[in-house]
């Protein structure tokens, strides 16, 4: 089993994690975060990413809002509730605790 | 030369090449599927094939109006499969995933399905389904079933006990798989079942909204009803592959008609003379036996002989063989046969039967006599 296998269950439980942190950025549409996705481990599609966004709205922790495209229908853009920037805070500070601790185990 | 189909995405129409509008049917039922126990099904739904409708637009342009079936492929394969809840439900995800593909295995092997069992089945059934259960299980009419049964009664007595200990030893079919393995019936009916079990309790319960719950038992009822058609359709393709086809079915069918409505109308006219005058045409009944109890016994009497017309019938409706124009022509040659026979019923009744308006002022009295005998067996008792 390669490493890459072996953490995609890891990989799909982040996905929440990772969405939190770009649309904290800006506001986008699905295109964008598959587009910023794409270059990463985290490669995903929209099959996973709607029932995702859906989920997370859903908790409240982001909304989004139609917008007008330039070619085409309007657009969903996805923003981040006071929740979800909450949420966003505690799953960072999270993030830098498990960090710590897998750099600190095995150090004498 | 393919064909196209239009469908209508997000608003707009896109025309896809028959085999693509496949494709797209089959991704988009199996989202629906998957996504059954989702409270925000049809907003996930709707999103998704708002992202297909703008991938299609990127493909076509002024001088391309049709999606290729290739294209639609790509297109759904850049999607991704629909994953129900990505993160709360891991072992959930899985379950299903592994149950699906169970019943694929289940279904792939021959697509024979399982093997039937013996039950009894209450649904049509007279008494306490042994007949219907066994003409399941054997593939023939109920009816010739029970005839075997009565016969087995006056010919050896022993018919009625054999129903008995068959009504005692053999369960009943109450759940759907055992209604289905009762008749081992085609797979696409146990995918209609299994898949009826799996999401409806489910969804129902996942969904707060009256209105949304309403909406989506209509919406759940279509596809029960479209499954439905799909199994008689398919019962109907397996009886014209597997009978021969006979030529002479499209001549024998209105004779048979012809045969059928000519007892009929004997019939008609022998309980019209049971009910005026009492008598089979002046032959004068037992002593003993009420009228009612004739006219009922003249019903099975008919009822037994007018069966294996009726079967003869349906045999040669099986012996044409794959629908073509001999169906249409020979159907409204059966048609015109029967309108004439009714109309000839209704004309004789009319010119020559003034006892006819008599037997039916005659009616409720015997309705009467019948609900009064009963009552004085019953207080007999």
């Amino acid at each position: 089993m390669s490493v890459n296998e072996k953490f995609s269950a890891m990989r799909k439980g982040m996905l929440e994690f990772l969405l939190l942190q770009i649309i904290a950025a800006d506001r986008v549409y699905v295109a964008d975060i598959l587009k910023q996705l794409s270059a990463t481990e985290f490669t995903t599609q929209e099959g996973t990413l709607y029932p995702l966004l859906s989920k997370m709205r859903r908790e409240g922790l982001l909304d989004y809002e139609w917008k007008e495209s330039e070619a085409g229908p309007p657009r969903k853009y996805y923003e981040l509730t006071a929740k979800g920037r909450e949420q966003l805070r505690e799953t960072l500070e999270y993030w830098g605790k498990i960090n710590g601790t897998v750099k600190k185990l095995g150090q004498k | 030369m393919n064909k196209v189909i239009t469908i209508n995405l997000d608003g707009t129409a896109y025309q896809l090449e028959e085999g693509g509008y496949d494709v797209l049917h089959a991704y988009l039922e199996s989202a629906a599927t998957r996504l059954q126990a989702n409270p925000d099904r049809d907003e996930i739904l709707s999103d998704i094939e708002r992202a297909i409708a703008e991938k299609f637009r990127s493909l076509l342009g002024s001088h391309k109006t049709v999606v290729a079936t290739k294209e639609v492929a790509v297109v759904l394969a850049e999607m991704g499969p629909i994953e129900a809840e990505p993160d709360t439900s891991e072992n959930k995800g899985e379950s299903t995933a592994s149950e699906s593909t169970k019943a694929e295995e289940k279904q792939a092997p021959g697509g024979g399905g399982k093997p039937k069992r013996l039950y009894r089945i209450f649904e049509g059934a007279m008494a306490a389904g042994v007949c219907n259960g066994i003409a399941a299980y054997m593939n023939v009419d109920p009816t010739l079933v029970r005839l075997a049964f009565v016969l087995l009664t006056i010919l050896w007595g022993t018919g009625v006990l054999v129903y008995l200990v068959m009504a005692i030893v053999v369960p009943e079919a109450r759940s759907p798989e055992e209604k289905a393995a009762a008749s081992g019936s085609p797979p696409t009916a146990q995918e209609f079942i299994r898949r009826a079990k799996e999401g409806y309790y489910e969804a129902m319960k996942g969904i707060p909204d009256r209105n949304a719950r309403r909406e989506w038992k209509r919406r759940f009822k279509r596809d029960i009803r479209a499954n439905a058609d799909q199994w008689r359709y398919n019962w109907h393709s397996y009886w014209a592959e597997h009978a021969p086809v006979h030529p002479g079915a499209g001549f024998a069918l209105p004779l048979l008609s012809l045969l059928h409505g000519t007892m009929t109308i004997l019939w008609v006219c022998t309980i019209v003379s049971l009910l005026t005058t009492g008598t089979f045409f002046g032959l004068a009944l037992p002593a003993n036996v009420p009228v009612w109890a004739a006219a009922l016994l003249l019903f099975i009497a008919y009822g037994m002989i007018s069966c294996p017309l009726k079967l003869a019938r349906r045999a040669c409706y099986r012996g044409l063989g794959q629908p073509s124009w001999i169906w249409s022509f020979v159907f409204l040659l059966d048609a015109v046969v029967w309108v004439g026979i009714v109309a000839a019923l209704v004309l004789l009744a009319v010119h020559y039967f003034p006892e006819l308006r008599e037997a039916i002022h005659n009616l409720p009295s015997v309705v009467h006599q019948a609900a009064d005998d009963i009552q004085t067996w019953w207080k007999g008792k």
